[in-house]
């Protein structure tokens, strides 16, 4: 269980996140949406600490974090929460200097120690899940950008993360290649990963998540399900930011 | 050109040569070598937030690369013995050469590392490294592409400039072709002849610099 408490955060004078409370049960998906600067990405960016939060409480893999008044929050912590989450970046950013296979095994070398052996069939196995058992001795810029932001998945699972954390996975991409990672992200919600995922796929949101937040200028105007934050909202900004999307589409 | 001189040029090409691989080029490799290292820790402490260390970075960037090498060398050489320290000519020409390829090299060695995204510090956090690890396997090997073509440049002028050694008295090839010319008179030739072996070696490193370029050129689109 994931369970944040009254989270703040600043940059210099800019109140990004003013208290922000949520909860996500072990393999549910939590889909955030909102308009741009509203803090959807820096919320999530706080559930591995790419961000410290400067108040308030994360519940995260068994570990209490406390984040009143600034406090220093023990390196080791950082690291040990940083195992139990796996990230997906917008722009993938995927090792360059390293093979798909390269990428998804770094991690489970580097920081889990396992042998290269142990590491590199847990990493074919993930590559062929994601689609890509054909280009493991591929590097990042030979591969389209959808196949590379499927590595970037298989690269934040080899870890064995208790959740993935999606930062606009499909922002980056044309159009025509949305729906192969869509199709992975999917597919690993009907297994059971926990997932916090930030996105503007009104459609996809609506469909894979079990909770919706909507977030505006850094306070949750509504949380609920799919139906319950997209179809009965009486909020008006949130009525206002859906129905900007929908005249998009 | 005559007989004698023809034959002033044969004689020398071996021993010429010979200083070239033996001290020239030794010099040169162990300079560069203990100077890059000292680039890295130097660039590493420019950009960490340790405030005493980063002041002593700066400061040691600051004086080598405000005074001349050749003064520099005769410091270290002809002055240092006046507190007592002396050194072995070879040892006080890598000591030179080690400060200076140390102080400019940082520089490009600082911007390189500043020149990788910071996404790729993120995707290294995100999957639990410390900052050492995502430096160690991350960010260094992207760094050191990058720096391929400025530190190739240091090294081609490290190279030339080991010709200061001469003059605190370490033969290498340049002392060598004094050597030559002081007994046969013949400055313009082999003062020539020397700087064809310093082109010559020049060159080799210019192909091993496109090699190493196409090395890496296995992973990067550009």
């Amino acid at each position: 269980m994931i369970e944040i408490q009254d989270l703040h955060k600043s940059f210099g004078p800019l109140q990004v996140l003013k208290g922000i409370d949520l909860r996500l049960e072990h393999g549910k998906v939590l889909v955030i949406i909102g308009p741009s600067g509203s803090g959807k990405t820096t919320l999530l960016r706080c559930f591995n600490l790419l961000e410290i939060p400067d108040r308030g409480t994360l519940q995260l893999a068994g570990l209490r974090i406390d984040f009143t008044d600034n406090r220093q929050i023990p390196r080791k912590t950082v690291l040990s929460l940083r195992q139990k989450t796996g990230m997906v970046f917008q722009s993938y950013n995927l090792f360059p200097h390293m093979t798909s296979l390269g990428n998804v095994m770094e991690g489970q070398v580097t920081v889990q120690k396992r042998s290269r052996e142990v590491a590199k069939k847990r990493g074919l196995e993930l590559l062929a899940k994601v689609g890509l058992a054909d280009k493991t001795e591929s590097y990042p810029h030979q591969l389209s950008g959808g196949q590379q932001q499927r590595v970037a998945i298989a690269r934040a699972m080899a870890v064995e993360p208790e959740v993935l954390l999606f930062d606009e996975p499909t922002s980056a991409l044309d159009p025509e290649l949305v729906g192969e990672v869509l199709k992975v992200i999917r597919q690993l919600a009907a297994e059971g990963m926990t997932m916090v995922i930030v996105t503007h796929e009104m459609k996809f949101a609506a469909d894979v998540a079990d909770t919706i937040i909507l977030m505006d200028q850094g306070v949750i105007l509504e949380q609920g399900t799919p139906q319950q934050v997209l179809r009965q909202t009486r909020n008006p900004r949130a009525l206002q930011f859906l129905n900007r999307l929908i005249g998009e589409e | 050109m005559d007989d004698r001189k023809l034959h002033i040029f044969l004689d020398s090409l071996l021993p010429l040569f010979k200083a070239g691989v033996a001290y020239t080029i030794p010099l040169a490799l162990v300079s560069f070598a203990l100077g890059l290292l000292l680039a890295v820790v130097t660039a590493l402490v420019r950009l960490s937030s340790w405030r005493i260390p980063q002041l002593i970075a700066r400061f040691y960037v600051w004086v080598i690369r405000g005074t001349p090498l050749l003064v520099q060398l005769f410091i270290i050489f002809y002055g240092l013995p006046s507190v007592g320290i002396v050194l072995d000519p070879f040892i006080a020409a890598v000591i030179g050469f080690t400060l200076s390829v140390g102080a400019y090299s940082s520089e490009v060695v600082r911007a390189a590392i500043l020149s990788i995204h910071k996404g790729q510090w993120e995707a290294a956090f995100s999957v639990g490294m410390t900052r050492v690890q995502a430096l160690r396997r991350i960010i260094l090997p992207q760094a050191a592409r990058v720096s391929v073509p400025p530190l190739s440049n240091s090294f081609i002028s490290l190279v030339k400039d080991t010709s200061l050694a001469a003059s605190i008295t370490y033969v290498e090839m340049f002392r060598t072709a004094q050597q030559i010319t002081a007994t046969t008179y013949e400055p313009l030739l082999l003062y020539c002849e020397a700087a064809l072996f310093y082109l010559l070696f020049c060159s080799v490193l210019s192909v091993l610099q496109n090699m190493l370029e196409r090395r890496f050129d296995r992973y990067s689109a550009r």
